[in-house]
C-alpha cells in the first residue's frame, strides 16, 4: 500500500465529514415489475422473432382465403392432386409445380397455379390451410378466455374464500382432473356430434383445470402475506383485496400459464380432427388436413408438408413465447 | 507459533454480466496452530469470498483468484487443481456454514453424511466409517447417536443439524476450520450452545479456527484475534482485547457501537450511515470514506497504508498519519476507549 | 403411510367408479340407436333386440345390470367385429400398445434424464442451449406430423427402416422413436430446472466442502435430488402415451388398442370405444396412484411424516 508521499500534501487532510444523502443514494433508476418483465422479454431474442412469426402466421390465416380467386371449398376434379407451383419461385424445386420431374400442370393442361397444391377434390390447398390455421387461432383463443375466465375464477374463489367452499371446489377438480382429458372429450364429443362446437365444450369443460390450481396456490400463499394483512387493517374490503392486490401479483404467473395452454389446446383439436373426432370435411383443419394427406404421403408428400409446417410452427412459436414469458416475469426461474 | 496459513495480497474478482466485481482486493491473513480468527464485516465485505477461496469453492466461473496466495503448511492452495484441492477439502481444511437447515442432503441419512469423508480421505471401511459416525455424533453432543445415525435431517432440529454440519467437518480432524457464520441463523440460546461446542471441540482436538461473522458478540466468545473486512480489504487488524479496547478505525468505532451492551447507559444503537461500497467500480480511496464521519479529502483518492500501532495490531487509515487531525473514538466504544 | 395408500386406493376407486358411470350415461345419452341398420329393422324386431339386451327396462335397473356386468369383466360385444366380447379385444390388442408404450416411456425416460442433468451442469452454456432448442422442438412438434416425416424421410425415401408393421425390432425403431421424442423432450426440460435448482443448494456446497470428487457430488448428491420430482411427471407423461400411440399405431399400421380406438371411432362401434375409453382411465388412474405412493416412498421427507395432505 505505498503511497508516493509527494502527492499527499497538508492540504488533503481537511475534514470532508460524510454526506448521508450520498452515501444512501440507491443508484440505478427504479424500474416497475412490468417495466422490467417487458424489457426482460423484448431482450429474447427467440421470443421476440417467435412473436414475429406467430403475427405473420395470425395475418397469413386472416388473409391468405382471399388474397386469390379459388373458395375453400370449390371442387374441382380436374384440378385433383397437384403440387405446389408459384411462378415466382419457381426455381425452388418445391414450388416448380412438378413431381418426380413432371411437370404436372403442363401434362394436365392446367393453367392455374396452386401456390401450395390441390388435395383429392382439386381443392386449393393454400386456402384450406390457411382455413385451417383460423380455427387454430379460434381454439387458441377459446383456450386462452377458458383460462382467464373459468380458471382464474374458479382457483381464486377456491383460494381466497378457503374453508368449506375450498373444500368442495378441490374435491371436484380432484375428480375431475383424475380423468384423463382424453376421455372428457371423446365422451363429450360422442354425445355431440364431431365439430368446433363440440371441441369448444370440450375445452371449456377441461383446460381450466390447472390454471384454477395454480392461481388458487398463489392465492393461497398472497392472502397470507403481509401488505395483505396490511391493507386489510386499513380497513380494505375483499373486493379491493382480490382486484388491487392479488390479482396484479399473480396476473405474471395467469399470463404465462395461458401462454403454455393456448399450445396444447391448437394440439388438441389438431389430434382429434387427426383422428376423425374433430372438424371433419368440408371443413378445414390442419389435423384433418395432415390425416387426409398421410393416405396419400408416399404419392404426393406435399399435400402434408404446409400443414405439418405451419402447426407445427404455430405450436413451436406458442412455446417459445410462453417460455420467454415465464423468464421476464420470473428472473429466478431461468438462471 | 507456526504458521499454519498466510494469505498473501489475495486478490479475487467475480465477472458477472460483463462488469468485474473485485470482491477481495489485497488481503492478507495468517493463522497459527490452535488458535482462532476471526474476520468481522458486514455482508459484501468479502469476509465469506475469502473463506471459501480458501477451501477452493468459489464457482468459476465467475468467480477468479486474479492475484495472491494462500500458503497452507507452504503449499499455495492457488495453483493447486480441483483433484488436489479434493484431497485439501474435508481432510486438512473444513467449513461449516450458515443455514444447517439447507446445509445437509435431505435424502440422505445423517450417517451416511458423515461416512462419505471418512470413506473419502481415510479409506475406511463402511462399518468402521459409521462406527466413527457415531463417535462423532457423541462428541459434538447428539443424544442416542447410534440410533440417530440411520435418521434424515428432517428429523433433527436446527440446532442439532448444525451440530451434524460440525460433525461432518471434523470428521477427518482437520487442521483447520472454516466457520461461515456458524450461528447466524439459530435462536440466542441455541448459538451460546453451538459456541461452546465449538470451543469445547477445540480444546480436545486443537483445530484451527477461522470464524467468518457480523457479530462481534461471537468474536468476543470464541477468538484470540480479529480481522475486520470492508469493501474487500482488512482495515484492521489486532488482538482481541485491542479490537474490542483499542480501536483505531472508524469502522471498527461504528461496528463497535452498533453492538448492543447489557450495561450501557445510552438509549440507543448506534447505526453506521451508508451502504457498502459497490466493488464493480470500487473507490480509488478508503472504501470507507464515503460513509465515514472522519473523512478527509485525501481518504477519497488514497488507500491509507497500514500503521503498526502495536506487534499485532495494525490499521488502514488516514486519521493515524500525523498530518491528519486527532480524533477522539465516540464514548459509545469500548470500556477503555482513549 | 398404510393409511395413506388406502385412502388413496379408496379415491381411486371414487374416480374409476365416476368414469364408468359417465360412459354408461353417455350411452343412454348417444344419438340414435345402438344396432345397426336399425332403419331396416322393423319395429317388431327392434324391440326383440331391445328386450334381448334388456334396454327395454328402467335406465335404474339398466345401470345396476351394466355395474354388474362391468365388474365381471363384461364389456359388451363390438359392432364391427361380429360380436366379439369387447374385453376379449382389449385383452388381445393390449400387449402390444403397452409393449409400444413401455419402450418409448423407458427410452425417453433415460435419455431425458440424462439429457437433463446434461444441460442443468453445463446451464447457460452452447451445450445447454442446444438441448434445450431441441427439447423445445420435441414438445412443440406434433406427435403426427413428427411421425409422419419420421416414417417419410427413413421410411420411404431412404428405406433404413419398415414403413409399417409390428414385429421385428427393426419395426420398432420408427414408432417407438416418434413416440419417446415428446417424452424426452418433457423429461429433458423438466430435470434441466430441477438439476439447477439442487445444484445451487447450500448441500451441494457441503458435499464439496467435504472434498468429494465432482462426479460424487453430481450423481449422489445431485442427481438424487433432482430426480425424486420427475416420478410427478409419471402421470402427464401415461396421458402423452395415450394420446401418442393412438396415432402413431394408426401411422405406423401396429395392431394395438389405439389403432382399434381410431377405427372403433369411424365405425361407431360404442361397446368399442367404452371399452377403451375405461381402459385408458383405469391405467391413467393406476399410474396416478402408483406415482403418489412412489414418492412417498423415495423421498424421505414425505415417507416419514405420512404423506402429503
Amino acid at each position: 500500500m505505498a503511497n508516493d508521499n509527494d502527492t499527499i500534501t497538508q492540504g488533503l487532510f481537511e475534514p470532508v465529514g460524510a454526506d448521508t444523502q450520498v452515501s444512501e443514494h440507491i443508484s440505478g433508476k427504479v424500474v416497475s415489475a412490468w417495466r422490467d418483465a417487458f424489457r426482460r422479454f423484448v431482450t429474447n431474442k427467440g421470443a421476440v422473432i417467435s412473436m414475429i412469426i406467430l403475427a405473420l402466421i395470425i395475418i397469413l390465416a386472416l388473409l391468405g382465403p382471399h388474397i386469390n380467386k379459388y373458395g375453400t371449398n370449390d371442387q374441382n376434379l380436374l384440378w385433383s392432386d397437384l403440387p405446389p407451383k408459384i411462378s415466382a419461385l419457381s426455381w425452388m424445386p418445391m414450388f416448380s409445380g412438378k413431381e418426380n420431374g413432371v411437370d404436372v400442370y403442363k401434362d394436365r393442361g392446367v393453367k392455374q397455379e396452386f401456390w401450395f397444391g390441390t388435395d383429392q377434390l382439386g381443392r386449393d390447398l393454400w386456402n384450406r390451410t390457411w382455413a385451417g390455421t383460423q380455427i387454430s387461432l379460434l381454439i387458441a383463443l377459446i383456450a386462452a378466455l377458458v383460462d382467464f375466465l373459468i380458471g382464474v375464477a374458479y382457483g381464486g374463489i377456491s383460494g381466497y374464500f378457503g374453508g368449506t367452499v375450498d373444500n368442495i371446489l378441490q374435491r371436484i377438480i380432484e375428480v375431475i382432473s383424475g380423468i384423463p382429458n382424453l376421455v372428457w372429450i371423446i365422451l363429450l364429443i360422442l354425445i355431440m356430434q364431431p365439430g368446433l362446437l363440440a371441441i369448444t365444450i370440450a375445452i371449456l369443460a377441461t383446460n381450466w383445470i390447472a390454471m384454477a390450481r395454480i392461481v388458487r396456490g398463489e392465492m393461497l400463499k398472497l392472502k397470507n402475506q403481509e401488505f395483505v394483512l396490511a391493507s386489510r387493517t386499513l380497513g380494505a374490503g375483499d373486493g379491493r383485496i382480490i382486484f388491487r392486490h392479488l390479482i396484479p401479483n399473480s396476473l405474471g404467473m395467469i399470463i404465462v400459464n395461458t401462454m403454455f395452454s393456448i399450445p396444447a389446446a391448437i394440439f388438441f383439436e389438431a389430434f382429434l380432427s387427426f383422428i376423425g373426432l374433430g372438424i371433419r370435411d368440408p371443413q378445414a383443419s390442419l389435423g384433418s388436413l395432415i390425416n387426409t394427406g398421410f393416405t396419400i404421403l408416399q404419392i404426393h408428400p406435399s399435400q402434408t408438408i404446409f400443414p405439418g409446417i405451419v402447426i407445427s410452427l404455430l405450436l413451436i412459436c406458442f412455446n417459445i413465447v410462453g417460455n420467454g414469458l415465464r423468464d421476464a416475469f420470473d428472473p429466478k426461474l431461468r438462471r | 507459533m507456526d504458521k499454519l496459513l498466510e494469505v498473501q495480497n489475495l486478490n479475487i474478482q467475480f465477472d458477472i454480466f460483463g462488469t468485474h466485481v473485485q470482491a477481495v482486493r489485497g488481503v492478507d491473513l495468517e493463522l497459527n496452530v490452535g488458535e482462532t480468527l476471526a474476520v468481522v464485516g458486514e455482508s459484501g465485505s468479502g469476509k465469506s469470498v475469502t473463506s471459501k477461496a480458501i477451501m477452493g469453492l468459489n464457482p468459476s466461473p465467475p468467480g477468479k483468484v486474479t492475484a495472491g496466495k494462500i500458503l497452507f503448511e507452504g503449499q499455495d492452495l492457488v495453483q493447486y487443481s480441483q483433484k488436489q484441492m479434493q484431497k485439501i477439502r474435508g481432510k486438512e481444511i473444513s467449513m461449516i456454514f450458515q443455514d444447517p437447515m439447507t446445509a445437509l442432503n435431505p435424502t440422505m441419512k445423517i450417517g451416511k453424511q458423515i461416512m462419505e469423508g471418512l470413506i473419502k480421505h481415510q479409506n475406511m471401511s463402511k462399518a468402521e466409517a459409521k462406527k466413527r459416525a457415531i463417535e462423532l455424533l457423541s462428541l459434538v453432543g447428539i443424544p442416542n447417536p447410534d440410533k440417530r445415525v440411520d435418521e434424515y435431517p428432517h428429523q433433527f432440529s436446527g440446532g442439532m443439524r448444525q451440530r451434524v454440519v460440525i460433525a461432518i467437518a471434523l470428521a477427518c480432524n482437520p487442521k483447520i476450520l472454516i466457520a461461515d457464520e456458524p450461528t447466524t441463523a439459530l435462536d440466542v440460546t441455541i448459538q451460546a450452545q453451538i459456541l461452546d461446542l465449538m470451543r469445547d471441540i477445540q480444546k480436545k482436538t486443537g483445530t484451527a479456527i477461522i470464524l467468518i461473522t457480523h457479530d462481534l458478540g461471537v468474536v468476543a466468545n470464541l477468538a484470540q484475534r480479529v480481522a475486520v473486512m470492508y469493501g474487500g480489504k482488512i482495515i484492521e487488524t489486532g488482538t482481541i482485547d485491542e479490537i474490542f479496547y483499542q480501536p483505531k478505525h472508524p469502522y471498527t468505532w461504528g461496528l463497535l457501537s452498533s453492538m448492543p451492551k447489557l450495561h450501557a447507559k445510552i438509549d440507543k444503537l448506534l447505526a453506521i450511515p451508508g451502504t457498502p461500497p459497490d466493488l464493480s467500480d470500487p473507490p480509488k480511496g478508503c472504501p470507507f470514506a464515503p460513509r465515514c464521519p472522519y473523512a478527509m479529502k485525501v481518504c477519497l483518492d488514497h488507500m491509507p497504508s497500514y500503521t503498526h500501532i502495536s506487534e499485532t495490531q495494525k490499521t488502514a487509515c488516514w486519521l493515524l498519519d500525523e498530518r491528519a487531525p486527532k480524533v477522539d473514538p465516540p464514548k459509545t466504544v469500548g470500556v477503555g476507549g482513549k | 403411510m398404510g393409511r395413506y395408500i388406502l385412502k388413496r386406493i379408496w379415491y381411486m376407486i371414487i374416480t374409476f367408479y365416476v368414469v364408468i358411470t359417465l360412459t354408461f350415461l353417455s350411452m343412454k345419452l348417444l344419438p340414435g340407436t345402438p344396432f345397426q341398420n336399425a332403419n331396416r329393422l322393423t319395429p317388431l324386431q327392434l324391440n326383440t333386440l331391445k328386450h334381448y339386451y334388456g334396454l327395454d327396462q328402467p335406465i335404474a335397473v339398466q345401470y345396476v345390470k351394466y355395474l354388474w356386468n362391468f365388474i365381471h369383466g363384461d364389456l359388451g360385444t363390438s359392432f364391427q367385429f361380429g360380436n366379439t366380447p369387447v374385453i376379449q379385444m382389449l385383452v388381445a390388442q393390449f400387449p402390444v400398445s403397452m409393449d409400444l408404450g413401455t419402450e418409448a416411456m423407458i427410452i425417453g425416460t433415460v435419455l431425458g434424464i440424462l439429457l437433463g442433468i446434461f444441460a442443468g451442469l453445463y446451464r447457460g452454456s452452447f451445450r445447454d442451449w442446444g438441448t434445450m432448442i431441441f427439447a423445445t422442438l420435441g414438445i412443440s412438434i406434433p406427435s403426427f406430423v413428427f411421425a409422419g416425416a419420421l416414417q417419410y424421410c427413413l421410411g420411404v425415401l431412404v428405406q433404413l427402416f419398415p414403413v409399417a408393421g409390428w414385429g421385428t425390432p427393426s419395426t420398432h425403431v420408427l414408432p417407438v422413436t416418434s413416440l419417446a421424442v415428446g417424452i424426452l423432450a418433457e423429461v429433458a426440460i423438466f430435470m434441466r430446472t430441477e438439476m439447477v435448482e439442487v445444484i445451487n443448494q447450500d448441500y451441494i456446497v457441503t458435499a464439496q466442502a467435504k472434498g468429494l470428487s465432482r462426479g460424487a457430488v453430481v450423481f449422489k448428491h445431485a442427481v438424487r435430488n433432482a430426480m425424486i420430482p420427475v416420478v410427478t411427471i409419471l402421470g402427464p407423461m401415461t396421458a402423452a402415451i395415450i394420446t401418442g400411440s393412438i396415432v402413431i399405431e394408426g401411422i405406423f399400421g401396429i395392431p394395438g388398442i389405439g389403432k382399434q380406438f381410431v377405427s372403433s371411432i369411424t365405425t361407431n362401434d360404442y361397446p368399442m370405444i367404452m371399452g377403451t375409453t375405461e381402459l385408458y382411465s383405469g391405467l391413467f388412474i393406476i399410474t396416478i396412484l402408483i406415482v403418489d405412493i412412489l414418492y412417498g416412498v423415495i423421498d424421505p421427507r414425505i415417507r416419514v411424516s405420512g404423506g402429503r395432505s
